[in-house]
Formats: C-alpha cells, structure tokens, sequence
C-alpha cells in the first residue's frame, strides 16, 4: 500500500463524522475544478484520478518505443518546455519593461545592471527564445523524416492536420521571436526589424501596405513598438498556447506517436486472454476490484509500459532538464544591448534575426543589376521562395504517396527521395544562415572567418 | 495491490533525474552567484575598511551600503557613479586615489550634483555598476569617462584632463571665454583669429564655403572617413588630424593647412566636438546670449569694409581669403595672396594676364570660381576693372614709399 492511499485512508477515517454518515454517492462524473488532496471517500479518491489533467494529457500505457530517446528525440517536449520557461521568464519581465520610445532602453539597462536577477532572466528569456526557434525547426524536420504526419491504422487519424497546426506554430513562434527582436529599442533591434519588414514590402502590390500595417505606419516608430509588444506579450503567446493545446489533443486523438502505429502495422494484434492479474490501478487510489480488460499484444507487459511513471518521469527529465541547461547556459551568455535606436545611422552591416538570414543573402544574391534594369531580389527571396516553402510544407502530407507501412520510421527506402530533398534544402537554408551570420562584413561584402572585419570607430 | 509492469525505464531514468536535480541546484547557486559578483560590493568593503581606519568603526557603521544613485528627473539620468565613489562628499579624503578621492568642491557650487548628476559632465555610463561598463570602455557605449586616462590615451600636450571640458562646452557653446575650460577658451580663440567663420558656419552664424559646423559634433564616428587616417580611428582622433591637414584626409578639400600645433587642433577637436545639440532644459543652459554676438569693433569694421571703396569684394565673397589693402579691406582668413596687386601678382605667378587668368583659371581659383563663387562674364569685367584701380592705388603707395 503506498504511502498517499494510507494518508487517504487515515484522512477518510477521521473525516467520517460521529454518525459515521458516509456522502452521499451519486452515478455519473462530478464535474469539479479541483480534487481534494483529504478524500472522504472512495469516490472522492477517485475523482482525484478522473478529474486530474496531467494524468489525461497521457495515455495509461504507452509504448516502449514511443519512449525512447532516440527516436523523437524528445523534442515536442523540449520544445514544450521552452515555452514554459518563456513564459515564466517573461512575467516578471513584464513588470520591469516599459514599451515607450523614450523609455525602453533605459528599463533594459535597468534589467541588464540593476535589477536583482535582471540579466540572468534577460539571458534566459533570449536564449531560452533562440533555443525554441532551433528545437521547433528540429522537431518539424524529425516529424517530417519519420513520415509522422502520416495516418497510421486506427479510425480517424488527422495527423495531417495535426502537422499543418504544427507548421503555423512554427511561424507563431518566428513572430515571437521578431517582435521580441525589437523591444529593447537599440541598433540591433531597430534595424533587424526594418531589414524584416523591409522584405514583407516586396509583395507584389500590397506590400506597402502590409508592411505600414505590420509597424503601424510608414516608419518604425513607437506605433511599431507597442504593436511589436502587445503581439509579443498577448496575441501570438496565447496563439501559440491554444495551438499547443489543440495540438496535445490532436496527438491522443490520433492514437500518440505514429512509432506505435508502426508497431501495430508490424505486429499483426492478436487478442491475448484476459488475465486475471492485469489490472489497471488508478495512482495507486482506487481500491477493491479493479476493471479487468483484454490486452492486445500492444499492451502486453513486454512492449508497453504505465504512463505514471515512466512516461511522466520522461517527460519531468526533458523538461528539468530544459530548465537547468537554458539556466546554466544563461548565466554565461550576455545578452547584447547595442547604442540606443537611431534611424539615423545604419549599422554597417545591417542584419535581420539570424534565422532570417538565409532570406537576407538570398534577397541580396537575386538583386542583380543589368544595365539600368533591376531585377528585384526581395521579391524573389522575400515572397516568392519562403512562400513556395511554407506553401509547400504545410500541403506535403497531401503530396507525400509512400505506403502507410513507412510510418514513424526513420529514412525508410519508399522515402528516399523526399528525405534526401528535405535534407538538401534544410542544409542549403543552414549553410545560407552560416554565411549571413559569419560571412557577411560591411557592405555585405565576402569575409573569410580569418580575415578581420575593419573595426568600428568610436566617438571619442 | 498495484501489479508493477517490468519496466526498464526507473533504473535508468532515476539517476538521470538525479543528475538534473543537481544541474538545477547547480544552476541556481550560479544565478545567484553571478548576481552577487559585482565590483561594487569590493569598493564598498575596502571603502568602509579606509572609514574605519580615519574615523573609527563607528563611523564607517554609517557608511550607506547597496546600490546609491543619483536621479536628475530633468535630465532623465540615474548615475549609479558614487556606488562605488562613495567618498565624493566626504571630507577627510582630497588627497586620496580614486575611486576614494573627495570630489572639488568648487565645481560642484555652480553644478549642484542633484540637478546636474555625474555623467552629464564626466561622461561614462551612470545606469552601469561595474568599472568598465560604468566607465563606458565597453563596445555600444559612445560616452566614454573623460578622464586623464584617455587624455594620456590621446597624447593631449596640455592639461591630460581637459577632454571633460567638452562637456562643459555642451551648455556653455555661446560664452566668450568659461573659467576653467582652457582647452575651450584657447579653441575659441582660434576660431576668431583664424576667422572659420570666413567659410562655416558655427552657431548659426558664418559663410557657406564650408559645412555647417553648428551640430557637427553629433555627426555619427561611422560616417567619417577613416581611409587616410592612421592610429585611433575615432571621430576625436580625425578632427585632430584633420585640423592639422585637412588635405591629407579629404584630398579634394579647400580648406587651407592653418598649421597648427598638437595643442591647437587637439582644443579645436574638443570644440568641434562639442557643438552639439544639448539635450538639457534650458535652464541649465549658461546666461550668455543664445549666440555668440560680434563684438562692437568687429561689427564696426564689417560695416566699413562693407560700405567702402571694397565693397564689391565682400559682397562677393573675395574676402573669405583675400585682403585687398588698399580699400582697407582685411580678410579673416588671409589664406590667398593680397589682391592689391593681383594684376602683377598673377603674372609673376602664373605667366598670365589677369583677363586671361580669370577667364580659365587653374589651381585652387578654378575649383572655387567653378564651385563656390560663380561669376557670369560680366561680373568678371567688373572684377577685372577693380583690380586695376586697385593696382593704380598700389603703384602709387608703392612710389610714395620709395621716395
């Protein structure tokens, strides 16, 4: 008996009153918000379990394959976690920041130098901000090479869909990360933003407009700033946390990972005889006879295991372990904080977000001169080819033909090619970003990472 | 009870858990840490161990500890400076080094520290507690500490300190003369002696030849031009060199080599540097008058030579850099030769008539007859029939003084 049903037990007994009138029971769910930690009575105790989030958000069992490390990489999870900790760095972040031209700066100086922990959750929120960016990409990019935006064989499977969400996360959590860019209202934000928004009025006719609407007029100014600030802070977190929601949903929906449907393609389900000794019980609360079930082989003791705990312990590793590395790493990389805006002066060279970079070096190698015609690269690596892109990733699971029997494996043979196509262009965007972030010197000229970049002059 | 499924995960994942548990731990001791490790908690420390020492425990109990700053709501500047320069408004330490040392008290009567702070005059980064953000020698900090450390960095000839009456000259731009900025006063000097104001513009007052100087001291350090210059590349360091040869750093400039000393061009560095927009109330701006106004005998002699025998030249401009003596005309800058006697002059110099010379002229008359001062061929004649009076007039003294 563990310990938590002999504290219930003790709690119900003395809660059991004089008469000895146990409460009222009554069929059917109770809905209630919260379950008591003092049951005073088995239904009570069971409604801790039936009533209990956390222990919905995962199947009872859960296969040993979905479980290992190394074939999701846990980055869902991570990536998950990511998100926690952005939203727990930004809340007091929020008391110290002030969305004004005039006084942005100044309380980011405040953060950065005098603020008790102020660096330090600065560090976290940036590189915690960074860090989701990468595991969002990676985690698309495992999704994709296992074919897990593929159904599987139970009913009513939409992963397809469920990747489509997955793919305007991934843009949510880009615009995260731009507006973020900008509010500490220094040179680096200012022209990384006008760099980003310079592109979006490439769009052939309504680009004007839809750059004067995404910074509320035609310059970046503090119309720009308290937009930037209520997307980032409001708009697209609780965007991306109805999203995540539907998304979790969607994943038991469709029967978890598409590595256990594989299994079940595999293994033909065989019906094991209900035994006896196969119970399930409900953290250990529920007592007396307990639902007895038939286990297909899927369930069977030897390829699956409870969710509680070893799916919970999984998932508390990934997301500690999120934390503690994103802390520890925070405490010793500065965030920069370069000289006050200033639409004045462009930084020589002016970059966008590094994860906008690959656009930035394309736009800038499709600009080509002929004579006094200008072919208009913003167009093409600012429209044209991230549009194609997202276009084209967000339909793929449409487009995608291999045989469901691939699904939730790794580089099968039947998808070679379009694992190999991904890859390429996966590594072309890498390697585009490596030179806009390296490469790239004043004037966007060629730099070698040997040769030195002219230095910068000060003022006095 | 509770019938375990042989699960292979606990023995693995427990001590991973474990190992973040401690990752965690680890992690908070070094946030807090990093939070504790400033430079100031030291100061603090030894400054009220150096308390102590001079006027006993009791005392130094008293000495305030945390973070001190002074806020100057007009200014919008919080200097956190005497955090560590906790001795500025004791007495006892004048003597002693920095960041110890008890501030002058003299300055601080006309600046009270409260309304003025620290960095509006010493510069620096006053939201900063640590010694090199603080003292702005860090990169995106264009306000360094204008102390004797940088002078000595610049070589300065004079006084080592006098970098920090650049910041006195932000408010005090329309006085003749600021007591205790002799960087500034020598620089102004020069300014009315070498007469720039011949082709600038200085506070809204001067010729058009040259760039408007009135707010050049805000001109960014990127948008100069550092191909020519050697050493530091800082915006001071080009005004230096450029003020002792202007050619050598921009080849197509008019402006003439005044040759001045290290000393001249560092204290005109300074000035020029210092006309900037001050972004101060205006109260805090010094009692002169909003420009510098000419003095009475400059404005007396302005009126002459503009209403007298020479007046066409100083309506064209010809005085910017030549005197014509013998209308009584006197140029500030005296950079070209005397036109007195330009008729003869040009010939010597050029083998050419001066009819001729000003038809086609070569040299620095051809890039400002082409640039500067367009004259139709009319103006030319007029010109031409001036300078020949102007030469019977010379001739004339000339034989006068033979005899």
């Amino acid at each position: 008996m563990s310990l938590l049903t002999r504290v219930l037990k003790f709690r119900s007994a003395g809660k059991a009153g004089p008469a000895g009138v146990e409460p009222e029971e009554a069929p059917g769910v109770r809905p209630r918000l919260f379950w008591s930690l003092w049951p005073r009575s088995d239904r009570d105790a069971g409604d801790a379990v039936t009533s209990n989030f956390l222990l919905h958000w995962f199947p009872a069992k859960v296969s040993k394959s979905s479980m290992a490390w190394s074939y999701s990489f846990w980055l869902g999870t991570i990536t998950a976690a990511l998100f926690l900790l952005l939203t727990l760095s930004g809340l007091p972040l929020l008391f110290l920041y002030v969305p004004s031209v005039e006084r942005a700066y100044q309380s980011v100086k405040d953060i950065e130098y005098v603020i008790t922990f102020g660096r330090w959750l600065r560090a976290v929120h940036r590189v915690a901000a960074h860090a989701m960016v990468i595991t969002v990409v990676l985690h698309l990019a495992r999704v994709f090479f296992t074919g897990a935006y593929k159904n599987g064989i139970a009913r009513n499977q939409q992963r397809q869909w469920n990747w489509v969400i997955g793919v305007v996360m991934l843009l949510l959590t880009l615009f995260l990360s731009f507006t973020g860019y900008l509010l500490p209202w220094d040179q680096l934000a200012f022209w990384a933003v006008t760099v980003g928004t310079n592109i979006a009025s490439a769009i052939p006719g309504i680009g004007p407009t839809v750059r004067e609407l995404l910074i509320g007029g035609r310059a970046i100014e503090q119309a720009t700033l308290i937009r930037f600030y209520v997307l980032h802070i409001f708009f697209l977190p609780a965007g991306v946390g109805v999203l995540f929601a539907y998304h979790m949903w969607r994943v038991r929906k469709d029967g978890g990972l598409a590595r256990a449907d594989r299994e079940e393609i595999a293994e033909t389900p065989r019906d094991v005889a209900a035994s006896p000794t196969k119970t399930y019980t409900l953290l250990g609360v529920a007592r007396g006879t307990s639902p007895t079930v038939t286990a297909r082989s899927l369930e069977a003791p030897g390829t699956s295991v409870n969710a509680v705990p070893d799916l919970m312990r999984r998932a508390m590793i990934a997301t500690l372990g999120t934390i503690a590395v994103i802390s520890i790493l925070s405490v010793f990389i500065a965030s920069p904080l370069e000289e006050p805006a200033n639409a004045l002066i462009t930084p020589n060279p002016a970059k966008a977000p590094w994860y906008f970079l690959w656009l930035q070096e394309i736009v800038t190698d499709t600009t080509i001169h002929l004579g006094s015609f200008t072919i208009n690269g913003a167009f093409i690596g600012g429209v044209v080819l991230p549009g194609l892109l997202i276009g084209l990733l967000t339909v793929w699971p449409w487009i995608d033909k291999s045989p469901r029997q691939v699904t939730g494996d790794w580089f099968p043979r039947e998808r070679r090619t379009q694992n190999l196509v991904f890859i390429a262009v996966l590594v072309g965007i890498l390697l585009l970003t490596y030179i806009g972030m390296e490469l790239r010197g004043p004037y966007w000229e060629w730099f070698w990472p040997w040769e030195a970049w002219p230095t910068v002059p000060g003022r006095i | 009870m509770e019938q375990r499924t042989n699960s292979p995960y606990p023995r693995v994942d427990r001590p991973m858990l474990a190992v973040i548990g401690v990752l965690l731990v680890l992690s908070c001791v070094l946030f807090f840490a990093s939070d504790r490790a400033h430079d100031w908690r030291y100061y603090q420390m030894v400054f009220q161990g150096e308390v102590a020492q001079k006027f006993g425990a009791e005392r130094a109990d008293a000495v305030t500890t945390g973070i001190q700053q002074i806020w100057v709501a007009d200014l919008g500047r919080a200097d956190r400076c005497i955090t560590c320069h906790q001795a500025t408004s004791w007495k006892g330490f004048e003597q002693a080094d920095e960041p110890f040392r008890t501030h002058p008290v003299e300055p601080l009567q006309a600046h009270p520290v409260e309304k003025f702070g620290c960095t509006a005059c010493h510069g620096g980064q006053g939201w900063a507690v640590d010694v090199l953000e603080a003292h702005g020698e860090v990169a995106h900090w264009e306000e360094p500490l204008l102390s004797e450390t940088l002078g000595q960095a610049y070589s300065l000839t004079g006084n080592k300190g006098a970098l920090i009456q650049m910041n006195c000259n932000i408010c005090h731009r329309y006085d003749r003369e600021t007591r205790g900025a002799d960087a500034i006063n020598l620089a102004k000097r020069l300014v009315d002696e070498k007469g720039c104001r011949a082709c600038h513009t200085i506070n809204n007052r001067g010729g058009r030849i040259g760039p408007d100087l009135t707010r050049v001291g805000e001109k960014a350090p990127e948008q100069y031009d550092y191909s020519r210059l050697s050493g530091q590349q800082t915006a001071f360091a080009w005004h230096v060199a450029h003020l002792k040869n202007p050619k050598a750093l921009t080849t197509d400039s008019t402006m003439p080599n005044f040759g001045f000393n290290s000393e001249q061009a560092q204290a005109l560095a300074m000035l020029v540097l210092s006309w900037r927009p001050a972004d101060v109330p205006a109260a805090y701006l010094a009692g002169a008058p909003r420009t510098d106004t000419p003095t009475a005998e400059q404005i007396a002699e302005e009126e002459r030579m503009r209403t007298g025998p020479g007046a066409w030249f100083v309506e064209t401009g010809c005085v910017t850099c030549h005197s014509i003596q013998v209308y009584g005309v006197r140029s500030p800058a005296q950079i070209g030769p005397d036109l007195s006697n330009a008729v003869e002059d040009v010939q010597s110099r050029f083998g050419r008539t001066i009819d001729d010379f000003l038809a086609e002229p070569s040299g620095t008359m051809a890039v400002v007859l082409s640039r500067q001062i367009i004259l139709t061929p009319e103006q030319k004649a007029v010109a031409i029939q001036k300078l020949r009076e102007a030469f019977a007039i010379y001739q004339k003294q000339q034989a006068e003084k033979e005899r």
